[in-house]
């Protein structure tokens, strides 16, 4: 049976006038948090004040703090005479699943080396992990869908740490995908603490071979700065309270910037508050997870906000920061209408596994089981009837 | 005399045609009607003429000529590494089995990952100096194909070649046997015709 369209149409026309009516309610919300930003704007002790208070009150508290640049700055993108050397690195993955033949796991990751604006080929490497049989069912350390995500991630930056602990060109920038900080579950068991310290511990490396690290983030839905002004607006309420009641829920933090920010510009750089961020400071504080918002887009176009993560160390090097805008923008502006960075596409491209070659894969592990007596099951009668409609 | 150059590899096959990938870096070789060969694995050479370069695109390919300006690096990336492969048409005319040429279609096909190379010029001059011009009747079977221009450009290059080994009567016997091939044609003879004068041997 096909999907019933008329069903369908029917529950869209409701939510469609439900948005229309809090549309009004969302302006004022946006505009208030426009007010707020200005007023707040050159206020960052008050503001950091304001955030240790709720800190001490909320252990959970999640929002942005200001470092040393006021909320409403717009910087220009940087002149650079030369490129920064980058390296970017994507995970895929092919998830464990009992109804396959054999149940396996794979992480492919993909490195991309560019030197831009230069005549040189860019370089491209993969490495492909397999977890099988025994990888899969050690009782104290199930390989779980978000175990293999938080393995993919730490082997991307895994595999950055030692390419560019090779690389003798400064500034280098090692680029991921997505958020620096981790939010992959669960974080309360002993495997989850050992691959955070080994994360942690590769971006200190990083860090103190002078290398960037940073992570994009496309089309955020983040509102750290908006809850920021949240309690920035409500000092006199309890944080906790601030928190439940949300004055500017709904407004994201890309709203707000697109405002602020011209092509090519990027606001102010915030640390971010939260329970994982405090985790990486612990470790080392040069590594406290921070972002700026950037405007890829270009010239007279609408502006299309992205979300950079980058560590305390890189946030106080000016220098560094300016060649992370410099590349970021560069790179943007190499896909045209629809600017992101052409290195993270086109390590995303090298890691992505296909159904082909998870089936290759598959086959090359049943064959190999059968040639040393071990075995094979079939695959599921409900996946067999899946795959054969 | 130079070795004859690999061009790429066979991606499909039938028995009068196929199709080669070749990466876009190392499309400077190929060129439209020149004669390529197909080894098989029992010495079997497998004659052919490239009737068709096409570049193939993708979306970000798509996506890059947004860009205002396409960088030195990005353009190395697209043409070195990734895998967007120049397919080339090749049309059967031939083959070679124990020293002897035939104007017939090969036995069998190739198969796939076969590699193809460039003829050199006394390949061109042997095969196509062979019989009484039996290979034309394959392009003038495949109307599908710019016969008249393929014609042309495969005598001009085979012309010149015939011209510099001390053949230069061969361009005049392949014209006459054209018209011989298409008297009862005439539409198709003129287009021929009009395309053959514009070879230039020289």
């Amino acid at each position: 049976m096909p999907v019933n369209y008329l069903q369908v149409q029917g529950q869209i026309l409701d939510k469609c006038q439900q948005a229309r009516q809090n549309q009004q309610v969302y302006r004022q919300r946006l505009e208030q948090a426009l007010k707020l930003l200005e007023r707040f704007a050159g206020e960052l002790d008050t503001l950091r004040a304001v955030v240790e208070n709720a800190r001490m009150a909320d252990s959970t508290l999640r929002c942005a703090v200001p470092l040393n640049e006021e909320l409403n700055t717009a910087r220009d993108a940087p002149v650079m005479g030369e490129m920064p050397l980058l390296l970017a690195a994507d995970g895929s993955q092919v998830n464990p699943n009992r109804h396959d033949a054999v149940e396996f796991a794979v992480i492919n990751t993909g490195l991309f080396r560019i030197q831009p604006g230069t005549a040189h080929t860019p370089r491209e490497e993969t490495q492909t992990q397999l977890y099988l049989l025994e990888d899969l069912h050690n009782p104290d350390a199930p390989l779980t869908e978000e175990v293999v995500a938080l393995r993919r991630d730490l082997t991307e930056r895994r595999l950055l740490a030692e390419r560019a602990a090779a690389e003798s060109a400064r500034p280098l920038i090692t680029l991921t995908d997505g958020p620096l900080e981790l939010f992959r579950e669960p974080r309360d068991n002993p495997q989850y603490d050992q691959l955070l310290r080994d994360y942690l511990n590769i971006l200190q490396k990083t860090n103190r071979h002078g290398v960037v690290s940073a992570g994009y983030v496309d089309k955020p839905r983040s509102d750290l700065v908006v809850r920021l002004l949240e309690l920035a607006g409500e000092q006199n309420s309890a944080a906790q309270e601030t928190a439940r009641r949300r004055p500017l829920a709904g407004v994201l933090d890309r709203v707000i910037f697109a405002r602020l920010l011209g092509a090519g510009q990027r606001s102010a750089v915030f640390a971010i508050q939260s329970g994982m961020a405090e985790r990486f400071a612990d470790y080392d504080p040069a590594l406290q997870p921070c972002f700026f918002y950037l405007n890829v887009s270009a010239g007279s176009s609408e502006p299309y906000l992205a979300r950079v993560e980058i560590p305390l160390q890189t946030a106080q090097n000016s220098d560094l920061l300016d060649a992370l805008h410099a590349a970021l923008l560069q790179q943007c502006r190499q896909m045209g209408s629809k600017p992101y960075p052409y290195a993270l596409h086109r390590a995303h491209e090298i890691a992505l596994i296909s159904r082909l070659e998870k089936e290759q894969i598959e086959t090359m592990i049943a064959r190999a089981m059968r040639a040393m007596g071990l075995e094979v099951e079939d695959k599921s009668f409900k996946q067999y009837h899946k795959e054969n409609r | 005399m130079t070795a004859s150059l690999q061009i790429g590899r066979l991606l499909r096959s039938t028995t009068s045609d196929c199709v080669i990938g070749c990466r876009a870096s190392e499309l400077n070789v190929p060129v439209f009607g020149g004669m390529v060969r197909i080894p098989l694995a029992d010495g079997t050479q497998i004659y052919g003429l490239i009737h068709n370069i096409q570049i193939e695109d993708d979306g970000l390919i798509r996506q890059l000529i947004t860009s205002d300006n396409v960088s030195e690096d990005v353009l190395l990336d697209n043409r070195n590494n990734r895998n967007v492969p120049v397919e080339i048409g090749v049309i059967f005319v031939g083959y070679a089995q124990n020293g002897r040429i035939s104007h017939l279609l090969p036995p069998r096909p190739p198969l796939s990952l076969d590699e193809i190379f460039t003829c050199m010029p006394p390949e061109v001059i042997a095969f196509t100096g062979s019989g009484r011009f039996g290979y034309l009747r394959h392009i003038l079977r495949a109307e599908d194909l710019p016969q008249a221009e393929l014609l042309a450009a495969h005598i001009q290059q085979a012309g010149q070649m015939h011209h510099a080994h001390g053949s230069p009567g061969w361009v005049e016997a392949v014209t006459r046997e054209l018209v011989t091939l298409l008297r009862d044609d005439y539409d198709r003879l003129m287009s021929v015709l009009s395309a053959i004068g514009d070879v230039n041997l020289s």
